[in-house]
């Protein structure tokens, strides 16, 4: 009888410790994570063995990709749109409520200011992902946006991100875009070489 | 399907009390496995979306742009204490001093580099190095050589306008010397 008895008792777990442990690790997870912007360009990042980490907060990204476009971020969402405010007034232009919430939420920029309310306007799933890059050179609008994103906020760090295939010439201009502004110091974002990497 | 014999033995023994005593003593199962299930999905999802190796950076300093006053104000490098680098799309090619300078070239690995770097700063005081990165290098290229002298210690270097010697002989191809047999005079 009892033999019985254990095969048709249903195996009941307590499943109250899982949720626990569950939800302690959910939570961890949701406060460690910062969600990295999304690229318009997958970036390859040249490896170094600099293990500086780079600033958290208040850093403005320069990505230059493989094929040599720039494109323009700033890591916090309230001062993109005062941002976009800033250098709308200096172009002349205006910006809906719509399309400052879109360059908020949108990881950064590669389209002349001409043709940045089209893209604002456009849907996430529909924007074009070739953008064309900011133009750059010593009139040119990469140096209007940093201009706009240091009077934003004085603090901002800079950085460059390239893409290890991007050529010089990209780099060299973008280079001499921050020494023209006086930004004299910045990082270039490198990945750090593993062991292995290094071996090989 | 006959009830486990606890549940039996349950209904014999409480038989005679009451419907609402009976009621409040069954203790409430909630049923916890959608909320395990949730969980989990949401910790997948984060842990998927976690990135932890936040990007290393390496701080590069520039000169500012110099105005007329300061352009005359800069202090000369004596010729004999630089070494240029220029950056090649696969190879570094360098020399000592500027005036017909004897090249020699190294590939883009790390460990030739810091023996280079590493022996002319032992070598030379005050030792100043050019990076002169040629348009047809890259970023990893740039990244490379700035790394290796950041390893090996150098305190100052630059990088430069590739002159037209430079340019000049990225034309033809130099015939490879090694440089540590053949240190240059």
């Amino acid at each position: 009888m009892p033999r019985y008895r254990n095969i048709r008792k249903k195996p009941k777990l307590d499943m109250n410790p899982m949720v626990d442990m569950a939800f302690l690790l959910v939570s961890f997870f949701m406060m460690a994570t910062t969600f990295k912007a999304e690229l318009p360009e997958e970036v390859r990042i040249p490896a170094s063995s600099s293990e500086v980490k780079l600033p958290e907060k208040g850093l403005c990204t320069i990505t230059i990709g493989a094929g040599g476009k720039v494109y323009f971020s700033v890591d916090n969402k309230f001062e993109r749109k005062r941002i976009l405010d800033a250098a709308g007034r200096h172009y002349g232009l205006s910006f809906t409520e719509n399309q400052r919430r879109a360059f908020a939420l949108a990881g950064g920029h590669g389209v002349p200011v001409a043709e940045l309310p089209a893209f604002l306007d456009a849907k996430v799933e529909n924007r074009p992902y070739e953008q064309p890059g900011i133009p750059l050179g010593p009139d040119g609008e990469l140096r209007r946006w940093i201009l706009t994103a240091r009077t934003v906020n004085p603090r901002l760090r800079f950085a460059v991100n390239a893409d290890a295939r991007a050529k010089y010439p990209e780099i060299h201009a973008v280079i001499e875009t921050f020494r023209d502004l006086n930004i004299t110091r910045f990082s270039i974002v490198t990945d750090l070489k593993t062991s292995r990497a290094s071996a090989d | 399907m006959l009830p486990p014999i606890e549940e039996i033995e349950t209904e014999r023994i409480h038989a005679k009390d009451d419907k609402a005593r009976k009621a409040s003593r069954r203790s409430i199962d909630v049923d916890m496995n959608p909320m395990v299930d949730l969980a989990f999905l949401l910790l997948t999802f984060f842990m998927l979306a976690t990135t932890f190796s936040k990007p290393q950076a390496m701080e590069l300093l520039v000169p500012a742009k110099p105005d007329e006053e300061e352009a005359e104000r800069e202090t000369p490098v004596k010729e004999s204490k630089t070494l240029s680098l220029v950056l090649r799309e696969d190879k570094v090619v360098w020399y000592r001093g500027i005036t017909d300078p004897a090249t020699a070239e190294l590939p883009y690995e790390n460990g030739p580099l810091l023996d280079l770097l590493g022996s002319h700063n032992a070598e030379i005081d005050g030792l100043v190095v050019l990076v002169k990165p040629l348009p047809e290098s890259n970023a990893e290229n740039l990244v490379t050589v700035l790394d290796a002298l950041n390893v090996s210690n150098v305190q100052r270097y630059a990088l430069a306008e590739p002159s037209a010697f430079d340019l000049e002989f990225s034309e033809e191809d130099a015939v490879p010397v090694n440089n540590r047999e053949n240190p240059v005079p």
